[in-house]
Protein backbone atom coordinates (compact mmCIF):
# COMPACT_ATOMS: atom_id res chain seq x y z
CA UNK A 1 0.00 0.00 0.00
CA UNK A 2 2.61 2.40 0.86
CA UNK A 3 4.23 1.49 -2.34
CA UNK A 4 1.47 2.59 -4.69
CA UNK A 5 1.64 5.85 -2.77
CA UNK A 6 4.77 5.89 -3.28
CA UNK A 7 4.32 5.28 -6.52
CA UNK A 8 1.74 7.39 -7.32
CA UNK A 9 3.38 10.57 -5.79
CA UNK A 10 6.14 10.14 -8.03
CA UNK A 11 3.85 9.93 -10.87
CA UNK A 12 2.18 13.15 -9.86
CA UNK A 13 5.67 15.16 -9.12
CA UNK A 14 6.50 14.00 -13.01
CA UNK A 15 2.98 15.06 -14.40
CA UNK A 16 3.11 18.55 -12.57
CA UNK A 17 6.73 18.95 -14.12
CA UNK A 18 5.93 18.31 -17.62
CA UNK A 19 2.79 20.15 -17.70
CA UNK A 20 4.80 23.12 -15.98
CA UNK A 21 7.13 22.64 -18.67
CA UNK A 22 4.60 22.91 -21.42
CA UNK A 23 2.79 25.53 -20.30
CA UNK A 24 6.10 27.50 -20.47
CA UNK A 25 7.00 26.71 -23.37
CA UNK A 26 3.45 28.03 -24.48
CA UNK A 27 3.55 31.25 -22.57
CA UNK A 28 6.85 32.14 -22.61
CA UNK A 29 7.81 31.25 -26.14
CA UNK A 30 12.18 31.85 -26.54
CA UNK A 31 13.62 33.90 -29.47
CA UNK A 32 14.48 30.08 -31.22
CA UNK A 33 11.56 29.07 -30.98
CA UNK A 34 10.19 31.95 -32.87
CA UNK A 35 12.58 31.48 -35.33
CA UNK A 36 11.89 27.91 -35.81
CA UNK A 37 8.34 28.95 -36.24
CA UNK A 38 9.34 30.66 -39.22
CA UNK A 39 10.34 27.86 -40.75
CA UNK A 40 7.29 25.87 -39.51
CA UNK A 41 4.64 28.67 -41.52
CA UNK A 42 7.26 28.47 -44.89
CA UNK A 43 6.88 24.57 -44.96
CA UNK A 44 2.69 24.68 -44.38
CA UNK A 45 2.69 27.82 -46.93
CA UNK A 46 4.54 26.17 -49.32
CA UNK A 47 3.72 22.91 -49.22
CA UNK A 48 0.78 21.43 -51.67
CA UNK A 49 -1.57 18.83 -51.91
CA UNK A 50 -3.51 17.22 -54.69
CA UNK A 51 -6.65 19.51 -55.97
CA UNK A 52 -5.38 22.47 -53.76
CA UNK A 53 -8.53 25.36 -54.39
CA UNK A 54 -7.73 28.50 -55.72
CA UNK A 55 -8.68 30.62 -51.99
CA UNK A 56 -6.14 28.31 -50.45
CA UNK A 57 -3.38 28.80 -52.88
CA UNK A 58 -3.70 32.84 -53.03
CA UNK A 59 -4.02 32.16 -48.91
CA UNK A 60 -0.72 30.25 -49.08
CA UNK A 61 1.07 32.52 -51.46
CA UNK A 62 0.02 35.95 -49.81
CA UNK A 63 1.10 34.14 -46.36
CA UNK A 64 4.95 33.51 -48.04
CA UNK A 65 5.76 36.82 -48.85
CA UNK A 66 4.82 37.92 -44.90
CA UNK A 67 7.39 36.08 -43.70
CA UNK A 68 10.64 38.21 -45.45
CA UNK A 69 12.15 41.17 -44.85
CA UNK A 70 11.99 43.87 -47.67
CA UNK A 71 15.03 43.19 -49.56
CA UNK A 72 15.58 39.41 -49.05
CA UNK A 73 19.23 37.96 -50.69
CA UNK A 74 19.99 34.95 -52.07
CA UNK A 75 23.24 33.26 -52.66
CA UNK A 76 23.09 29.94 -55.03
CA UNK A 77 25.68 28.16 -56.92
CA UNK A 78 23.62 28.75 -59.83
CA UNK A 79 24.52 32.29 -60.81
CA UNK A 80 21.35 33.56 -62.59
CA UNK A 81 19.51 33.18 -59.44
CA UNK A 82 21.68 34.78 -57.13
CA UNK A 83 20.19 38.40 -56.18
CA UNK A 84 17.88 41.03 -54.34
CA UNK A 85 14.25 39.80 -53.99
CA UNK A 86 11.12 41.64 -52.62
CA UNK A 87 8.50 39.66 -50.81
CA UNK A 88 6.23 40.61 -53.71
CA UNK A 89 8.69 39.02 -56.34
CA UNK A 90 9.39 35.98 -53.77
CA UNK A 91 5.40 35.43 -53.32
CA UNK A 92 5.36 35.32 -57.38
CA UNK A 93 7.93 33.19 -57.79
CA UNK A 94 6.13 30.56 -55.23
CA UNK A 95 3.02 30.66 -57.27
CA UNK A 96 5.08 29.81 -60.42
CA UNK A 97 7.13 26.82 -58.98
CA UNK A 98 3.60 25.60 -57.14
CA UNK A 99 2.06 25.95 -60.38
CA UNK A 100 4.85 22.98 -61.67
CA UNK A 101 3.76 20.68 -58.95
CA UNK A 102 0.83 18.72 -58.31
CA UNK A 103 1.95 17.95 -54.75
CA UNK A 104 4.97 19.87 -52.72
CA UNK A 105 6.40 19.44 -49.23
CA UNK A 106 8.77 20.61 -47.92
CA UNK A 107 10.64 19.67 -44.31
CA UNK A 108 13.48 21.41 -42.74
CA UNK A 109 15.31 19.46 -40.48
CA UNK A 110 18.50 19.74 -37.77
CA UNK A 111 17.88 23.48 -37.15
CA UNK A 112 20.51 25.07 -35.34
CA UNK A 113 19.92 28.41 -34.27
CA UNK A 114 22.53 31.39 -33.28
CA UNK A 115 22.06 34.97 -32.16
CA UNK A 116 25.37 35.96 -33.25
CA UNK A 117 24.14 39.90 -32.54
CA UNK A 118 21.02 41.42 -30.88
CA UNK A 119 17.69 41.19 -33.55
CA UNK A 120 19.76 39.00 -35.97
CA UNK A 121 19.51 35.10 -35.94
CA UNK A 122 21.58 32.82 -38.37
CA UNK A 123 20.34 29.07 -38.69
CA UNK A 124 21.99 26.43 -40.33
CA UNK A 125 19.62 23.42 -41.78
CA UNK A 126 18.68 20.98 -43.78
CA UNK A 127 15.74 21.78 -46.44
CA UNK A 128 14.47 18.55 -48.30
CA UNK A 129 11.98 19.21 -50.93
CA UNK A 130 9.82 15.84 -52.20
CA UNK A 131 6.81 16.28 -55.52
CA UNK A 132 5.25 15.19 -58.21
CA UNK A 133 5.53 17.80 -61.10
CA UNK A 134 2.40 18.35 -63.33
CA UNK A 135 4.72 16.56 -65.92
CA UNK A 136 4.14 13.12 -63.52
CA UNK A 137 8.12 13.35 -62.49
CA UNK A 138 8.72 12.91 -58.93
CA UNK A 139 11.24 15.40 -57.59
CA UNK A 140 13.42 15.29 -54.16
CA UNK A 141 16.06 17.19 -53.25
CA UNK A 142 17.81 17.77 -50.44
CA UNK A 143 20.01 21.29 -49.47
CA UNK A 144 21.87 22.80 -46.52
CA UNK A 145 20.75 26.19 -46.08
CA UNK A 146 22.18 28.89 -44.22
CA UNK A 147 19.98 31.80 -43.26
CA UNK A 148 20.17 35.37 -41.55
CA UNK A 149 16.97 36.48 -39.53
CA UNK A 150 16.76 40.20 -38.82
CA UNK A 151 13.72 41.29 -36.01
CA UNK A 152 11.64 43.93 -37.72
CA UNK A 153 8.82 45.08 -35.71
CA UNK A 154 8.88 42.08 -32.89
CA UNK A 155 8.90 40.10 -36.06
CA UNK A 156 11.62 37.44 -37.49
CA UNK A 157 12.19 37.81 -40.49
CA UNK A 158 14.21 36.12 -43.54
CA UNK A 159 16.88 38.46 -44.87
CA UNK A 160 19.58 36.32 -46.38
CA UNK A 161 19.09 32.78 -47.80
CA UNK A 162 22.46 30.82 -48.78
CA UNK A 163 23.03 27.44 -50.57
CA UNK A 164 25.22 25.50 -48.84
CA UNK A 165 27.79 23.72 -51.79
CA UNK A 166 28.10 20.42 -49.97
CA UNK A 167 29.46 18.47 -52.99
CA UNK A 168 31.19 20.27 -55.54
CA UNK A 169 32.01 19.05 -59.33
CA UNK B 1 2.58 -22.24 -10.54
CA UNK B 2 5.59 -20.31 -10.21
CA UNK B 3 6.46 -21.02 -13.73
CA UNK B 4 3.27 -19.17 -14.40
CA UNK B 5 4.17 -16.30 -12.17
CA UNK B 6 7.80 -16.02 -13.01
CA UNK B 7 5.97 -15.06 -17.25
CA UNK B 8 3.48 -12.56 -15.54
CA UNK B 9 6.32 -11.04 -13.70
CA UNK B 10 8.14 -11.11 -16.92
CA UNK B 11 5.88 -9.45 -18.96
CA UNK B 12 3.85 -7.35 -16.48
CA UNK B 13 6.90 -6.16 -13.76
CA UNK B 14 5.53 -4.50 -10.52
CA UNK B 15 6.44 -0.73 -11.18
CA UNK B 16 9.30 -0.52 -8.13
CA UNK B 17 11.80 2.47 -8.00
CA UNK B 18 13.96 -0.08 -9.25
CA UNK B 19 12.08 -1.30 -12.55
CA UNK B 20 11.78 2.33 -13.23
CA UNK B 21 15.72 3.18 -12.57
CA UNK B 22 16.44 -0.07 -15.27
CA UNK B 23 13.81 0.87 -17.77
CA UNK B 24 15.08 4.67 -17.77
CA UNK B 25 18.57 3.64 -18.42
CA UNK B 26 17.86 1.17 -21.31
CA UNK B 27 15.56 3.93 -22.44
CA UNK B 28 18.92 6.16 -21.97
CA UNK B 29 21.23 3.71 -23.65
CA UNK B 30 19.13 2.99 -26.95
CA UNK B 31 18.48 6.66 -27.30
CA UNK B 32 22.51 7.18 -27.31
CA UNK B 33 23.24 4.21 -29.53
CA UNK B 34 20.65 4.65 -32.36
CA UNK B 35 20.69 8.78 -32.50
CA UNK B 36 24.82 8.97 -32.10
CA UNK B 37 26.79 5.72 -33.22
CA UNK B 38 24.32 3.76 -35.18
CA UNK B 39 21.69 5.79 -36.81
CA UNK B 40 18.70 3.93 -38.81
CA UNK B 41 18.28 5.30 -42.35
CA UNK B 42 16.21 4.71 -45.13
CA UNK B 43 17.48 5.38 -48.89
CA UNK B 44 15.54 7.21 -50.75
CA UNK B 45 16.99 7.23 -54.84
CA UNK B 46 18.68 5.72 -56.93
CA UNK B 47 21.72 7.25 -57.30
CA UNK B 48 23.53 4.06 -55.10
CA UNK B 49 21.83 1.18 -57.21
CA UNK B 50 22.47 -1.69 -57.68
CA UNK B 51 24.74 -1.72 -55.17
CA UNK B 52 22.15 -0.01 -52.43
CA UNK B 53 18.51 0.43 -53.52
CA UNK B 54 15.79 2.25 -53.62
CA UNK B 55 13.56 1.88 -50.40
CA UNK B 56 16.10 -0.24 -48.49
CA UNK B 57 17.08 0.28 -44.84
CA UNK B 58 20.24 0.06 -43.09
CA UNK B 59 21.81 1.74 -40.16
CA UNK B 60 24.89 4.14 -39.95
CA UNK B 61 27.83 3.21 -38.37
CA UNK B 62 29.70 6.12 -36.90
CA UNK B 63 32.26 4.59 -34.99
CA UNK B 64 34.07 3.51 -38.30
CA UNK B 65 35.89 7.39 -38.43
CA UNK B 66 36.52 7.95 -35.02
CA UNK B 67 39.72 6.12 -34.94
CA UNK B 68 40.45 6.26 -39.05
CA UNK B 69 40.21 8.29 -42.23
CA UNK B 70 38.03 7.04 -44.61
CA UNK B 71 39.34 5.49 -47.23
CA UNK B 72 39.20 5.02 -51.19
CA UNK B 73 36.20 2.63 -52.91
CA UNK B 74 34.62 3.18 -49.09
CA UNK B 75 30.93 3.37 -49.22
CA UNK B 76 29.93 6.61 -46.85
CA UNK B 77 27.16 8.34 -45.34
CA UNK B 78 27.80 12.40 -45.73
CA UNK B 79 26.10 14.96 -43.79
CA UNK B 80 24.08 18.20 -44.13
CA UNK B 81 23.41 20.34 -41.94
CA UNK B 82 22.40 17.05 -39.63
CA UNK B 83 22.57 13.68 -38.90
CA UNK B 84 18.24 13.79 -40.25
CA UNK B 85 19.50 13.70 -44.01
CA UNK B 86 22.33 12.01 -45.56
CA UNK B 87 23.86 11.13 -48.85
CA UNK B 88 25.17 7.32 -49.39
CA UNK B 89 28.06 7.83 -52.03
CA UNK B 90 31.44 6.19 -52.76
CA UNK B 91 35.11 7.85 -52.28
CA UNK B 92 36.54 7.41 -55.89
CA UNK B 93 39.99 9.83 -54.78
CA UNK B 94 41.28 11.66 -51.32
CA UNK B 95 42.67 14.77 -51.40
CA UNK B 96 45.54 16.38 -53.57
CA UNK B 97 44.14 13.48 -56.35
CA UNK B 98 43.09 14.06 -60.01
CA UNK B 99 39.73 13.00 -61.08
CA UNK B 100 38.73 13.08 -64.39
CA UNK B 101 35.83 11.31 -66.37
CA UNK B 102 36.61 10.09 -70.14
CA UNK B 103 33.61 8.42 -72.24
CA UNK B 104 31.93 7.30 -68.93
CA UNK B 105 35.28 5.71 -67.44
CA UNK B 106 36.84 7.04 -64.33
CA UNK B 107 40.83 8.38 -64.20
CA UNK B 108 42.39 9.32 -60.86
CA UNK B 109 46.19 10.87 -61.29
CA UNK B 110 45.56 9.85 -65.27
CA UNK B 111 45.12 6.20 -64.30
CA UNK B 112 41.77 4.54 -65.64
CA UNK B 113 40.24 2.99 -62.78
CA UNK B 114 38.32 -0.51 -62.69
CA UNK B 115 34.72 -0.27 -61.34
CA UNK B 116 33.09 -3.64 -60.34
CA UNK B 117 30.19 -2.11 -58.50
CA UNK B 118 29.32 0.20 -61.68
CA UNK B 119 27.10 -2.17 -63.24
CA UNK B 120 25.02 0.37 -65.93
CA UNK B 121 26.14 1.96 -68.59
CA UNK B 122 28.06 5.45 -68.34
CA UNK B 123 29.35 8.26 -71.02
CA UNK B 124 30.29 11.05 -69.01
CA UNK B 125 32.80 13.35 -69.30
CA UNK B 126 34.31 15.65 -66.76
CA UNK B 127 37.64 17.76 -67.02
CA UNK B 128 40.17 16.65 -64.90
CA UNK B 129 39.83 18.62 -61.13
CA UNK B 130 42.25 18.11 -57.87
CA UNK B 131 40.96 17.60 -55.07
CA UNK B 132 41.05 19.97 -51.92
CA UNK B 133 42.98 19.44 -48.78
CA UNK B 134 40.93 17.82 -46.20
CA UNK B 135 38.23 16.93 -49.02
CA UNK B 136 37.15 13.51 -50.93
CA UNK B 137 35.85 13.08 -53.88
CA UNK B 138 32.77 11.13 -53.55
CA UNK B 139 30.48 9.70 -56.53
CA UNK B 140 26.80 7.58 -56.53
CA UNK B 141 27.29 3.96 -58.31
CA UNK B 142 24.37 4.37 -60.32
CA UNK B 143 26.28 6.85 -63.31
CA UNK B 144 23.21 5.39 -66.32
CA UNK B 145 21.85 9.79 -66.16
CA UNK B 146 23.05 13.08 -67.18
CA UNK B 147 26.17 13.95 -65.32
CA UNK B 148 24.17 17.46 -64.41
CA UNK B 149 21.63 15.04 -62.64
CA UNK B 150 23.91 13.07 -60.66
CA UNK B 151 24.80 14.81 -56.87
CA UNK B 152 28.52 14.27 -56.81
CA UNK B 153 31.76 15.94 -55.79
CA UNK B 154 33.98 16.64 -53.80
CA UNK B 155 33.51 16.96 -49.69
CA UNK B 156 34.92 17.86 -46.47
CA UNK B 157 36.03 15.16 -44.61
CA UNK B 158 34.26 16.47 -41.81
CA UNK B 159 31.08 15.77 -43.47
CA UNK B 160 31.99 12.14 -43.75
CA UNK B 161 30.23 11.21 -40.98
CA UNK B 162 30.30 7.06 -40.96
CA UNK B 163 29.63 3.96 -43.10
CA UNK B 164 26.24 1.75 -43.57
CA UNK B 165 26.54 -1.35 -41.44
CA UNK B 166 25.43 -3.42 -44.67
Amino acid sequence: MVKVKYILLIMMAISIVIAGVWATGIFFQSEEKKVKKQFRNLSEWVSKEPGENTFTMVHKVKNIGTLFAERCGLKTPVEPLTGQYTPEEISGYATLCRSRFIKIDLIFYDLNVEFPEKELAKVILTARLTGTLTTGEYVDEARELQCVFMKIQKKWLFSDFEVVEVLRK
Amino acid sequence: MITNKKIRQFFFPSLTPKFLIRASLVVLLAYLFFGYLCIPFRIKGYSMEPTYRNGGFNFCWRVRYLFSAPKKHEVVAVRFAGNKVMLLKRIVALENEQVEFREGKLFVEGKEIDEPYVRFPCSWNLSPRQVEKNCAYVIGDNRNMPIEDHHFGQTSIKRIIGVPLW
